[in-house]
């Protein structure tokens, strides 16, 4: 009894801890095709003109505009920037009609469009520079 | 919901549905109908089970770790179990005990800033731990690296593993700036006291260690030339005078003439690995019991002989992907100090992997380190998941390093 079943097992076992591994490496696969898979897409996006290590707090190299957006040091806004320059609520990008529109909510530092102060809300074209605190982000659309 | 339960995507699952299937076969192994199998068993299976899921719940790094590792530590007692069911329980509670300190260490290690500036501390706690091992020592076969503490004997060695990677982090991090002559000298102490102790395997393992971390971050590079050099003369002169050593290399160039004596162990593990095959003689059906210290250094002969080469493949395959997500935890860790620590404590497990499963292939010569999470050991599985404990902190973003670094400067906003 026990030999057969120890017998039939064997295969079962090493069934299971192959597809265990399998299992582990599609997740991680998964991990890294999120990760690559932001710069291909199709929407507008921000992407970081700073080199990544000069800045001492974490931020991501690209960020995807799907919808409107908010930027600053607090945890609440979409993206979060831990620069000391940065006020708590800074400023804001807004998806109308599929036109983008970057507006500054009354920061302390203030937010660049192409080094001009911003004042008024105004619609982003491609290849805009934003700059607000240390961190200065390139615009990209398609269009 | 049957679907789920067998899928890959849900690798959880897997190990619990495999578990079971081993609790079930100890169950019944040689007509004993053991109660205390299924008592352990479900222990097990629940202690696993939990973990994880709390792991999920608390931690925002990386969860594939600890997922590699149970599974390293499943096949293990599984295999401790079917070899000795007293080692095996005992295994099982030292693995309770390894997530409580997994877990200790975790959220220690997460709370405490500047880890960094006790550099001292680290040195002189070793220091101390080594010479309470020469003093207090007992000789277990072969190698004088025990203390033994009312009945309970431990491995100094497994704690100064992970003292040692701090202490070279905190190095390398450069708060408190020593010399690096001083530095070098407190390596090769660090060495030579575990040469003294007759415990070659981790005076190795410290030393690739060491190694591996100061090609990456020593600026002098002409040093990691002397080092290297120093290695290759150090490793001769032992031979030369080690009687120890000699033995070692004898029986890993040609064990078949010895094989009545010093050679006995490495040609039974040679045997066992062989008589496998391609599925193995399956659970309870082999003989690993020929081999000595089976339970300890040579768990692997025995995964190969009872659940065979594909078996021993996947365990190798598990330690490959642990390393891969290690350097992938180094790599996007932003602070400087836990990314040596994720390093070193990636390049300690894999090395010591590779020394252990080399030896009892006969690849290198064989040196006596466990294999880690998988071999019978109350101290190495105890503090492999402290340092494991300490690898998932570094896995995280750290929230107070940047508060640290520009705190003085942070705007009010108006």
């Amino acid at each position: 009894m026990f030999n057969l079943l120890s017998l039939i097992f064997r295969y079962f076992f090493i069934l299971i801890i192959y597809a265990f591994i399998f299992g582990i490496i599609r997740m991680i696969y998964l991990d890294i095709k999120a990760i690559s898979e932001v710069s291909v897409s199709n929407t507008p996006y921000l992407k970081l003109i700073n080199r990544k290590d000069s800045l001492p707090f974490k931020i991501k190299e690209v960020y995807t505009l799907d919808d409107t957006i908010t930027m600053g040091r607090n945890k609440d806004n979409d993206i979060v920037i831990v620069d000391p320059y940065v006020s708590n609520h800074h400023a804001k990008i807004i998806l109308d009609e599929n036109f983008y529109f970057l507006e500054d909510f009354d920061s302390a530092n203030g937010t660049y469009l192409n080094g001009d102060k911003l004042m008024d809300a105004i619609k982003l074209r491609n290849g805009d520079r934003i700059k607000l605190g240390q961190v200065e982000f390139l615009f990209v659309s398609n269009d | 919901m049957f679907k789920k339960l067998f899928s890959y995507r849900v690798p959880q699952n897997l190990m619990v549905i495999m578990n079971s299937m081993a609790v079930l076969l100890l169950y019944l192994y040689k007509d004993r109908l053991d109660r205390f199998v299924l008592i352990s068993g479900i222990l097990l299976i629940f202690i696993i089970y939990m973990s994880n899921f709390i792991l999920l719940k608390v931690s925002k790094g990386d969860h594939y770790i600890f997922l590699i590792i149970s599974m390293l530590v499943s096949i293990g007692i599984i295999m401790i179990y079917r070899i000795n069911p007293i080692y095996g329980f005992r295994q099982i509670i030292w693995f309770s005990l390894g997530i409580l300190n997994f877990f200790l260490f975790y959220f220690l290690v997460r709370s405490i800033k500047h880890w960094n500036k006790w550099l001292t501390f680290y040195v002189v706690l070793s220091l101390v731990l080594f010479l309470s091992t020469l003093i207090f020592g007992v000789r277990i076969k072969g190698a004088t690296n025990w203390i033994r503490i009312y009945g309970y004997s431990f491995q100094p060695a497994e704690i100064i593993k992970v003292l040692f990677v701090f202490f070279l982090a905190s190095y390398f991090t450069g708060f408190r700036k020593i010399k690096p002559v001083i530095f070098h000298g407190i390596v090769y102490a660090y060495l030579g006291f575990l040469f003294l102790q007759r415990d070659l395997g981790t005076a190795m393992l410290f030393y690739f260690v060491f190694t591996t971390i100061s090609y990456i971050y020593e600026e002098n590079r002409k040093l990691i030339l002397y080092n290297l050099s120093g290695a290759f003369i150090m490793a001769g002169l032992s031979y030369l005078l080690v009687n120890h050593v000699q033995i070692r290399v004898q029986t890993w160039i040609n064990p078949w003439i010895y094989i009545d004596s010093k050679g006995y162990q490495i040609t039974q593990s040679l045997f066992a690995i062989a008589s496998g095959g391609f599925f193995g003689t399956g659970i309870g059906l082999g003989h690993p019991e020929y081999i000595p210290e089976v339970h300890t250094d040579f768990i692997f002969s025995a995964i190969c002989e009872e659940m065979g080469i594909f078996g021993g493949i996947a365990v190798i395959m598990l330690f490959l992907i642990f390393v891969y997500r290690g350097f992938k935890i180094a790599l996007q860790q932003n602070n400087k100090f836990f990314r040596i620590i994720a390093i070193g404590i990636t390049a300690m497990f894999g090395f010591q992997a590779f020394i252990i499963l080399g030896g009892v292939m006969k690849v290198i010569p064989l040196t006596g380190v466990t294999l880690p999470f998988v071999s019978y050991g109350g101290s190495s599985l105890v503090s492999s998941f402290a340092a494991l404990g300490i690898l998932q902190v570094a896995s995280e973003e750290l929230e107070w390093e940047q508060e640290e670094n520009h705190g003085f400067r942070i705007q009010k906003d108006s």
